[in-house]
């Protein structure tokens, strides 16, 4: 007899649908702005400069650079992702939050920190790219802005982690639901990730800014930074898997293949994503090479649970088409609903995932990453990664959120599909001629429409940019007029509004081993690897740390 | 998710994911092209001690 | 219908298709890896490793980055000493007969550079405090640019410079 909790479904609140509405607004409206600057770069390289016209509003290609990193890869994730775990804890767990003024602080800490960032980003006071390297400078307000909406998330991940604690008490022995485990352990594993950054910001950026001290150490502030930027990767694309893994496989008419391994897959990204930051950092002076082939190595082990979903997960779609009725080996593919916006999202989504996989394990080749570092190929790989497997299945979740939690119909759903196929078709041209520009030499962070060492033989692939770049620009307005007028519309009839979709799996979860929901064994084993992999060179770097570089202020 | 699960309690239904296993030997093999490509052109390039 | 009876055991019910692809998924890393570790460090394509700290208020004040440039060190050995500033490297150009072996030592005395050198391996990160050094030998006559790949202000595009590759006795050196 299987043992579960909580028969009766639990429906969200107005209350708790508006609260996650904020956020996917605040998201949306972060991806919409930092996506106008996306064309402004993608035509530069092909000589066309709109920037003349958007002088003195705009002083720069960099300021717009910035504006564009920060909100997409920062904001936009950040506020999408939160908003998403308030969905995945209190419809996975059936309860609401159990401390949800925490949450409202956390949120409103958020907002806080984003304005003030927004203030030097805007006024060209911030104009440092979303890496922020010393020492190049930023307003202190950039720095304090950026704190804020980190220390926001932590404080509603507490009170995500209040609730998960709350119902593993009132639920002894009983398989943790799995969307609401995976958001918890997500924040959980990002709360471990941002203690670099903290580090970097506290203790050099904000002292630096603010004039109590004169200098920083940059190879230590690099090193605090990517501590956290690897993980944060895995902060963004893990609330994807748990869409592709948890409520995918439901929307495509079947069930998740395997609980036990998408639990499994999950832990392993808890246990291995910090202690690989050195990838980032392999040509960099200053860190041994031992320590670089060290971290190259975990990062193959990271690796490794992507490979298990990639199984995981196309074996649910198998399982849904061929319930829909598909046949033969692949002819099951066209089963699926590719009708369903939410569907083809995330199925193209995925399906450029694994080129951003490929490109990810050729970066994390120890000496191979010299090919490519800093090149127009890392970009063209994490357009792939974060802007097409994390966004693009982001904007398949909201089309069945939104008219969720705003009780109205998605806007032209047929629209919707097509907005799917136009960021994947531009994607596919930017992203590939980005790559061939990157072994070709071009480097990114810079507008080669100006740069004197461009060859004419790079001329075809700049244009390439230039064209998928437009596409993607065009996506994005769908994307977000969609949204405006599905929030917009008139409320629709309760059984047309969709529900949260919860893919049930084929074996019950209650069968899952115990050690596969239990988070101790698993934070330990996390800890004990960060303490090795990155312990003596971060306590040498520390030790002998050298505040002589005072750097370049803001204008 | 209280649900039965049709087939029994234990065993997972009887679904042998083929198709899956069609297209992730795709993916291997373009992995490996890829990735070999790579590394070939770091080969073709010159030895930096 | 479910049959009643003792709790199933917890198993993880992989799926044997599923295991493979595990396993091989493993092998294919550790090949890969392995690739990767003998190119490194039984053929010496080399990542850039700790060198020297230095101050980047006074590095070009004195010693080698103080006269910036390429300097003979054995037959056919050469140093090369850079320095990055926005928004420029000195030497802009660095001359080198065919098949020499140049050990290049880059520094920045302002914010964070990139060192590039196009159609080589030798691409390092440039950081005030640090000194990135790798050695490589220019077997092919030619023009190699190098440029910056580190976003340091606003005229970053323009800083680059050229390595020009020679026939012995076309040009003097250094």
């Amino acid at each position: 007899m299987t043992i579960s909790a909580e028969k009766t479904k639990y429906e969200l609140t107005g209350q708790e649908k508006r609260f996650i509405g904020w956020h996917i607004l605040v998201a949306v409206i972060a991806l919409f702005v930092g996506s106008l600057f996306g064309p402004l770069q993608a035509f530069e390289f092909s000589g066309w400069d709109l920037y003349q016209y958007l002088a003195p509003a705009l002083k720069s290609y960099y300021q717009g650079l910035t504006l564009h990193g920060v909100l997409n890869a920062l904001v936009w994730t950040t506020f999408f992702i939160v908003g998403f775990t308030n969905l995945t804890t209190i419809k996975g767990l059936r309860r609401p939050l159990s401390h949800p003024m925490l949450n409202k602080i956390g949120f409103w800490t958020m907002l806080v920190g984003l304005v003030t960032t927004a203030v030097p980003l805007l006024a060209g006071t911030a104009t440092v790219l979303y890496t922020f390297y010393p020492p190049l400078e930023a307003s202190w307000a950039f720095y304090l802005g950026l704190t804020l909406v980190v220390v926001g998330s932590w404080i509603e991940g507490y009170g995500f982690f209040l609730t998960y604690r709350g119902w593993r008490k009132d639920n002894p022995g009983i398989r943790s639901p799995f969307i609401a485990f995976a958001g918890v352990m997500n924040m959980a594993m990002w709360q471990i990730a941002t203690l670099g950054v903290a580090a970097e910001i506290l203790s050099m950026l904000l002292p630096w800014s603010l004039g109590m001290i004169d200098a920083t150490d940059p190879e230590l502030a690099r090193t605090y930074f990517w501590f956290t930027g690897h993980p944060l990767v895995y902060f963004w694309l893990l609330p994807a898997y748990i869409s592709w893994y948890g409520m995918l496989p439901k929307q495509a008419g079947g069930k998740l293949f395997s609980d036990s391994l998408a639990r499994l897959a999950f832990w392993l990204f808890l246990l291995v994503s910090v202690p690989v930051g050195f990838h980032h950092q392999f040509v960099d002076p200053g860190i041994a090479t031992g320590w670089k082939w060290i971290h190259a190595g975990l990062t193959y082990a990271v690796f490794f649970p992507s490979m298990l979903t990639a199984f995981t997960v196309i074996a649910s779609l198998e399982y849904a088409g061929r319930k829909r009725g598909g046949t033969g080996l692949i002819g099951w593919i066209r089963a699926l609903p590719w009708k369903d916006p939410s569907v083809s999202a995330q199925l193209l989504a995925g399906i450029l995932f694994m080129f951003g996989g490929i490109g990810g394990l050729v970066n994390a080749s120890y000496n191979i990453n010299t090919v490519i570092h800093n090149t127009t190929w890392v970009p063209g790989h994490f357009h792939l990664t974060v802007a097409t497997a994390v966004t693009l299945s982001f904007i398949g979740i909201s089309y069945w959120l939104v008219p969720h939690i705003t009780g109205k119909k998605l806007y032209k759903p047929s629209w919707a599909v097509v907005q799917t196929w136009v960021w994947f078709v531009g994607m596919i041209i930017f992203s590939n001629a980005m790559h061939v520009l990157g072994l070709l030499g071009a480097p990114r962070r810079t507008p080669l429409g100006e740069a004197p060492y461009v060859p004419e033989e790079w001329s075809g692939h700049l244009l390439r940019v230039s064209i998928g770049g437009g596409i993607l620009f065009v996506a994005v307005i769908m994307y977000v007029w969609i949204m405006l007028r599905t929030a917009t519309g008139k409320k629709a009839d309760p059984e047309d509004v969709p529900e949260i979709p919860i893919a049930e799996s084929l074996r019950d979860p209650q069968l899952t081993p115990e050690w596969l929901d239990s988070f101790k064994p698993w934070l330990i084993g996390a800890v004990i690897l960060i303490v090795v992999a990155y312990g003596p060179q971060l306590l040498e770097q520390i030790a002998n740390i050298q505040l002589n570089a005072p750097g370049i202020g803001p204008p | 998710m209280t649900s039965d699960l049709g087939d029994g309690p234990a065993e997972p239904e009887h679904f042998k994911p083929t198709g899956t296993v069609v297209i992730l030997t795709a993916f291997v093999l373009t992995i490996i092209l890829l990735w070999a490509s790579v590394y070939l052109i770091l080969l073709s390039r010159g030895v930096t001690t | 219908m479910s049959v009643e009876q003792a709790p199933a055991k917890k198993t993880m019910g992989v799926d044997p298709f599923e295991r493979n692809w595990m396993l091989f998924s493993i092998a294919l890393l550790v090949v890969f890896f392995t690739l990767v570790t003998i190119a490194g460090f039984a053929l010496g394509f080399q990542v850039p490793g700790v060198e020297t700290e230095v101050d980047p208020a006074t590095v070009a004040d004195s010693g080698p980055f103080a006269s910036p440039g390429l300097r003979q060190i054995a037959d056919g050995e050469y140093e090369a000493h850079v320095v990055a500033r926005t928004f420029s490297y000195d030497p802009r150009e660095i001359e080198v007969p065919v098949g020499s072996k140049v050990t290049i030592y880059v520094t920045s005395v302002d914010v964070q550079h990139g060192f590039k050198i196009q159609d080589t391996n030798i691409n390092m990160q440039i950081v005030p405090g640090q000194v990135s050094k790798l050695t490589y030998t220019f077997d092919r006559v030619g023009e190699f640019p190098y440029i910056c790949t580190e976003y340091c202000g606003i005229a970053h595009a323009a800083m680059y410079g050229v390595v020009k590759v020679v026939q012995p006795g076309a040009g003097g050196d250094g």
